[in-house]
């Protein structure tokens, strides 16, 4: 027991390393949060772009609207296929050391690589959320006369969005862990504040354990918050 | 109020309507009746451009309305549609479920619609359910509510798809009783329906529609005594 006792002491009292658990914890829910704002951004543009081509090619739309339509879904195809058939890691290394070379804060290389990832498993949620809304509720906005924007905004996202909130969860938590590979680049997030303890102390037990116990906290508070907005949302279910 | 001039319409290789002529005068009431997949839905959804026609024309009082550059938003907001299915907005209470289109096209205030949706509430005896939600409803009075958020747009011809279709047969009479109180307001009804009693004590025209045109059409007396199509006497032999 004392050699336990001793071993917390040296991985995390000593020379304060417990703050390399809680630097890295702030880094990696900051990186997480502004990913998702920056995801949740593009996987609505792109998931509604898709809906939207898929939906009304053939229809009422003509001419240039048309083209340009059909160019946007082009541009989102290739997008999805590129990122979802890439590893973000590697995604991450190209950011880093290609891309954004000259780039002076990793936490920002970090923050668009996750965004951008994350942004396309974000649009195909959010069209299966659309696709899930029966045609009628857009036929019958459409029926008394309101716009394919009006019916989609006050009618089908809302229902959609609510389709898609336990899909969206998941992600966001996939999210949070996936943050973990950024000390590839250096940056000192949650993962890598344990791993550098590991280094010090040459304790690997402990560290890591504490760094698990932290993503395990952190993701059932995300699923306990959200369950209480899905309870929230059903409202409008109940018979 | 509504002519139609040749109507056609393909889904692919499908021709679904080969050529529908015909005219609607205002303050009609018209029953459409046929055998499943004859093309009477299709047709009813080509009045308000749900289905966009693949020849022919469409005019609503005098104006093209299958002309590209009618604005068909505006021409739907003139008429109303029943749908089979209710389609009420899940999201949405009774009351919003109302009021949302008026409010938004900004032909009325928040307030002058909340008044107007109560008092048609009121007519279909549901003024307590204004702040409940469409799940919490059963089949017949989802459809009252669906009629009612179709005249909150104060439209000039009402169309019906099948409205008893889905419904228990003993919320039936609910919803044509609804129907019929509007039929005899004045208003111009075209409906597409299996209820051939109710069209024969409320339409003025019935239309027989098979295979994509209209065969046979007259008073509903003769219509339904005296049918000269083949078609439609072996049609009536079978359903009445």
């Amino acid at each position: 027991m004392s050699s336990f006792t001793e071993k917390f002491y040296q991985d995390f009292i000593e020379d304060d390393r417990w703050k390399f658990i809680l630097n890295g914890l702030k880094i990696t829910l900051i990186v997480t949060a502004f990913a998702l704002i920056i995801g949740v951004a593009i996987g609505v543009v792109v998931g509604i772009i898709r809906c939207a081509h898929d939906q009304q090619s053939g229809k009422e739309l003509t001419g240039i609207k048309k083209t340009a339509l059909n160019i946007l879904n082009a541009l989102c195809h290739i997008y999805l296929t590129v990122i979802r058939g890439t590893p973000a890691l590697v995604q991450l290394l190209i950011m880093y050391f290609v891309i954004l070379v000259s780039a002076k804060s990793k936490v920002m290389v970090a923050v668009l690589t996750f965004g951008i990832n994350s942004g396309a498993y974000v649009a195909e949620i959010i069209r299966g959320g659309i696709m899930s809304i029966d045609r009628g509720q857009m036929e019958a906005g459409r029926s008394l006369g309101l716009s394919y924007v009006q019916t989609m905004t006050k009618i089908i996202l809302p229902q959609a969005f609510k389709a898609s909130l336990p899909a969206l969860v998941n992600e966001l938590i996939t999210l949070l862990k996936e943050t973990s590979i950024c000390g590839y680049i250096g940056l000192n997030e949650l993962t890598r504040g344990g791993d550098i303890i590991r280094g010090t102390t040459f304790d690997a037990l402990l560290p890591l354990l504490g760094v698990a116990v932290v993503y395990l906290a952190i993701v059932h508070l995300i699923s306990y918050m959200f369950s209480f907005v899905e309870r929230r949302l059903r409202k409008s279910d109940r018979h | 109020m509504i002519g139609i001039r040749d109507l056609k319409k393909n889904f692919g290789d499908n021709e679904i309507l080969r050529g529908i002529s015909y005219d609607i005068e205002k303050g009609e009431k018209i029953a459409v009746i046929g055998p499943s997949g004859s093309g009477k839905s299709t047709f009813l959804r080509c009045i308000n451009l749900l289905e966009t026609p693949t020849s022919g024309q469409i005019f609503f009082k005098g104006e093209e309305i299958t002309s590209p550059d009618v604005d068909v938003n505006r021409i739907r907001s003139h008429m109303g549609m029943v749908f089979q299915h209710f389609n009420l907005f899940n999201n949405l209470t009774i009351m919003d479920n109302i009021t949302l289109a008026p409010v938004t096209l900004k032909l009325q205030t928040a307030e002058e619609a909340k008044e107007n949706a109560l008092s048609l509430l009121e007519r279909v005896n549901l003024t307590d359910k204004a702040d409940a939600y469409p799940s919490q409803l059963s089949g017949g009075q989802k459809q009252r509510i669906a009629i009612v958020r179709s005249l909150a747009m104060n439209p000039e011809v009402m169309l019906f798809d099948e409205p008893t279709s889905a419904l228990d047969p003993e919320m039936v009479g609910e919803v044509l009783e609804v129907i019929r109180e509007l039929a005899e307001s004045g208003m111009t009804l075209v409906i597409v329906t299996h209820e051939m009693g109710f069209a024969r004590e409320v339409a003025n025209k019935v239309l027989f529609v098979d295979e994509g045109i209209i065969k046979e059409e007259n008073d509903p007396l003769s219509f339904f005594n005296d049918p000269k199509d083949d078609r439609l006497k072996e049609f009536l032999s079978k359903v009445l």
